[in-house]
């Protein structure tokens, strides 16, 4: 019976073939090691987050004079509402968290070099939907943080050429955030993560063109492939386990950890709160924006620290394989990489004036001297490791990946005549 | 006229200063019934004539355990479901004290230190030796010494007026919160639930592996 129903569909939709194609027998590099995990987790708090937003949307009220009472009444009289909520919250920190660890393990492996270039490249599209997706989001609970956050990261549109003032009263929909501000935060907030949910597909049919990368860094031969299912499948729910157990101390057990208490004080236009901080999520581009003392400057400093990641296939010109494992260099500046943003992290979350402007002024230097410094040094890296003379083990690798990518091209051109 | 104001911007900046320095007092708070029922007692005495308590009703109390003819004193003829709103107007407090006192609802979640912060706030109040009453945790209330501390030089009243502000955290603390508790509760059986599928995935995973060379 259901062979026969599943026929039916093969006939008419290619249900069987999809599910062979892209998971039973979709082949995965079997040396992927457990930071290849994130990318599932990432699909897996996109859909969580899905969840349980639609459920608190039936409960919230976008509406200046209501909201914030409207949080009060799901986190005390709604049904589990609470739950909700903190899932919520915490899913956008894990959100975060599990995204941030999904691009340094692409960073330290150079799986954005060719030809995962478009993977990249719509993984930094993902990226910035989600930050707009939490910024907005954080607005609607309509508290001090929420109301101020929004005020000054709307204001930094006032850097536009010629139209600032009223680029920025178009954003608010007035001359101050206010009620038309809430709800059209509300209609994109609910909007963007079905934008999302379209763009991972894109990214995920970019990954079944390309394949996974791996840590090796060249792509493995046949033999060395093994099918999603059930190896990768059975790894990724372990991973996913561990994630829930992290996740659920935070639900549980420190939901009010990641929340700043001046957000449960209502929104007062009237009242500057001492200093403003952002999401512990925006807090080194947040660095970087303050340590510019130019508006302008600022804007564009902040939005080419998000956006320059997209550059790197460029930017690394080493044809080193398996990113910064064989390559102390590169491995070196990602360490240093990643110890500057939390530099900068630190800095955006303490208030600015004396040293932490200045560590954060040096932070901001350091971030992008090391994408300016790496076309440079990564070419210099790839000369003085071939010079030294490469190990026996990745001369192999390289072999075999010249080998294979010669039979296809050879394969290809014969498909061709 | 400047030096006024450079005067005043001192004073000021001199304030905020010891206000970051005041090191805030630890508090256990109390999550059992019997201290958070001394607590609602001493808040409906101490706090509530000027504060509201907007999210909480008096039904909110008698589901929590409160004594009912406790509770039907406090809410006089008002419906059970209504919330703990104070008996004073918003243009009277502001005729009094030139602003709305806060709502308490949420007031050990909304300021830096928690419980803590309302805690050491309650009890810092002192007297200077020109008589004036001020505060170490928040030098600019306008909010006079509700629980006597500053007047207070016996001991044991002391400890009596620390035991009272205890309780009344004990009860603000499960107002911002009230299903903390329940929280706690489901959280272990959650994480218990989550360790042992994480263990049996993880063998599924091994297993699965096994087969290969």
């Amino acid at each position: 019976m259901t062979n026969k129903i599943i026929h039916w569909i093969d006939q008419r939709f290619p249900l069987s073939s999809f599910v062979k194609h892209d998971l039973t027998e979709y082949p995965t590099p079997r040396n992927l090691s457990y930071w290849w995990n994130f990318g599932f987790l990432a699909g897996f708090v996109l859909v969580l987050q899905v969840a349980t937003g639609v459920f608190l949307a039936m409960h919230y009220k976008a509406d200046v004079s209501l909201s914030f009472d409207s949080i009060q009444h799901i986190m005390r009289d709604v049904n589990y509402g609470w739950l909700l909520r903190f899932m919520h919250a915490t899913g956008a920190s894990a959100f975060f968290l599990v995204i941030y660890i999904h691009m340094a393990r692409t960073l330290y492996y150079g799986s954005y070099r060719a030809p995962r270039e478009l993977m990249w490249w719509t993984g930094q599209g993902l990226l910035l939907m989600l930050m707009a997706t939490a910024f907005m989001g954080y607005l609607l609970p309509w508290g001090q943080m929420s109301f101020w956050g929004a005020t000054v990261i709307t204001n930094l549109f006032k850097a536009t050429p010629f139209y600032g003032e009223e680029v920025v009263s178009w954003l608010r929909g007035g001359f101050a955030v206010g009620d038309p501000t809430l709800t059209r935060f509300f209609s994109l907030h609910y909007l963007l993560p079905f934008l999302i949910l379209g763009g991972v597909v894109v990214h995920l049919i970019a990954l079944h063109t390309v394949k996974s990368s791996n840590p090796s860094g060249i792509d493995l031969a046949a033999k060395d492939n093994i099918p999603f299912h059930p190896y990768f499948t059975s790894k990724d729910f372990y991973g996913l386990g561990i994630f829930l157990i992290v996740y659920c101390l935070f639900v549980f057990f420190f939901p009010n950890s990641l929340m700043e208490p001046a957000n449960n004080i209502p929104a007062n236009p009237l009242q500057t709160p001492l200093d403003i901080v952002p999401e512990w999520y925006f807090l080194p581009f947040y660095a970087i924006l303050r340590s510019v003392p130019d508006l302008v400057g600022g804007v564009v400093a902040m939005g080419l620290s998000v956006m320059v990641f997209s550059f790197m296939p460029y930017l690394d010109r080493s044809r080193i394989p398996g990113g910064a494992h064989y390559r102390p260099w590169y491995r070196m500046m990602f360490y240093l990489f990643m110890a500057d943003m939390l530099v900068l992290g630190y800095v955006g979350h303490n208030p600015p004036g004396g040293n932490m402007l200045l560590i954060g002024r040096i932070a901001t230097f350091f971030y992008f001297a090391l994408f300016v410094l790496l076309p440079f040094l990564s070419k210099k890296e790839e000369r003085w490791l071939i010079q030294k003379g490469l190990p026996p083990e990745l001369k192999e690798l390289m072999a075999s990946d010249a080998k294979e990518k010669s039979e296809m091209h050879h394969r290809r051109n014969g498909d061709n005549k | 006229m400047k030096n006024l104001i450079i005067t005043l911007v001192l004073c000021f900046t001199a304030a905020q200063a010891w206000a970051e320095e005041a090191t805030l007092e630890h508090i256990k708070v109390d999550t059992d019934l019997p201290a958070i029922a001394r607590g609602v007692d001493d808040l409906m005495g101490n706090c509530h004539s000027c504060h509201n308590l907007k999210y909480v009703t008096y039904l909110d109390l008698e589901k929590l355990g409160i004594d009912r003819q406790k509770i039907d004193g406090w809410r006089g003829d008002q419906p059970i479901n209504s919330p703990l709103t104070s008996l004073m107007s918003d243009e009277a407090a502001m005729q009094s004290f030139n602003l709305v006192p806060p709502d308490l609802s949420l007031m050990t979640k909304a300021r830096e230190g928690g419980a803590d912060y309302v805690y050491s706030y309650l009890l810092g109040y002192y007297s200077t030796p020109d008589g004036v009453v001020k505060n170490h945790i928040f030098p600019g209330t306008k909010m006079p010494d509700p629980l006597g501390m500053s007047t207070t030089t016996d001991h044991a009243q002391r400890e009596q007026i620390r035991a009272t502000a205890h309780d009344i955290v004990s009860f603000l603390y499960w107002a911002a919160d009230p299903h903390e508790q329940e929280r706690y509760r489901l959280g272990y059986y959650v994480i218990g639930y989550l360790l042992i599928l994480t263990l049996l995935l993880y063998f599924v995973k091994k297993q699965i592996w096994s087969r290969l060379k």
